[in-house]
């Protein structure tokens, strides 16, 4: 059976400091969990609005798991690193000790 | 206790803010347009900022302008629908190196409540009856 392939979008605003350390714990946490089982877009909300409405995103920076299956996001600089995996569920529950 | 502006021209916005987050750790204050709030940010420290792009006489770019001589650090929300014949302004501001985040137009009481935790932490009162817990 082949691995999954994860993909996520980030949305974020320019390169503002915040948006650049959502962008940075994203890549960190996302290599460290998911190594090469994940790809992630990075999209400015100030260049496409829209694609952030049609991903339901309320607010920046926010991280979308849009597959597998089930969509989650996470609002944030991304630096909770346990809150976002469970938000994700990237983590099997029972390896979390 | 967290200290959060919220500034909007519309006194429902207003209301909304207050009511998401009245049985929180928050204390709301309201400002009715860019002036008010500069104001009101001078008066007490704020930990979280809620700002209406679209505003009559101080725009939200222009009071986000000001706001930054006074206070750089605050997180700021820039509250706006998510279009682009809003983005223009946001897109000056941000190349020019101002710190702001962005939140959709309209909200709900549940979004704001996802928002302000995401910044502030958790803002759950024990015992207050809240939807989370």
């Amino acid at each position: 059976m082949s691995e999954q392939k994860y993909l996520f979008r980030l949305y974020i605003v320019g390169k503002t400091a915040n948006s650049q350390k959502a962008l940075a714990n994203s890549k960190r946490l996302l290599e460290e969990e998911l190594p090469g089982q994940h790809e992630l877009e990075v999209i400015d909300v100030i260049e496409h609005p829209v694609w952030a409405t049609q991903d339901e995103v309320i607010a920046t920076p926010t991280l979308v798991r849009c597959s597998p299956p089930p969509v989650c996001r996470v609002i944030g600089d991304l630096s909770h690193r346990e809150k976002v995996l469970e938000r994700m569920k990237i983590r099997v529950p029972s390896a979390a000790h | 206790m967290k200290n959060v502006l919220v500034i909007d021209d519309d006194e429902a916005v207003r209301s909304a803010f207050q009511l998401a987050l009245e049985d929180t750790s928050c204390v709301v204050t309201a400002a009715a347009g860019g002036r008010e709030g500069l104001a009101k940010l001078r008066e007490n420290e704020m930990d979280l900022v809620f700002l209406d792009l679209k505003m009559p006489e101080m725009d939200g770019i222009a009071t986000l302008r000001r706001l930054r001589e006074w206070d750089p650090k605050v997180p700021v929300y820039i509250v706006t629908a998510f279009a682009d014949e809003f983005m223009e302004p946001l897109q000056q501001a941000a190349e020019q190196g101002f710190e702001f985040e962005l939140i959709r137009k309209p909200l709900e009481r549940e979004q704001i409540w996802e928002v302000a935790e995401a910044v502030l932490g958790a803002i759950h009162l024990a015992g207050a009856g809240g939807k989370r817990g």
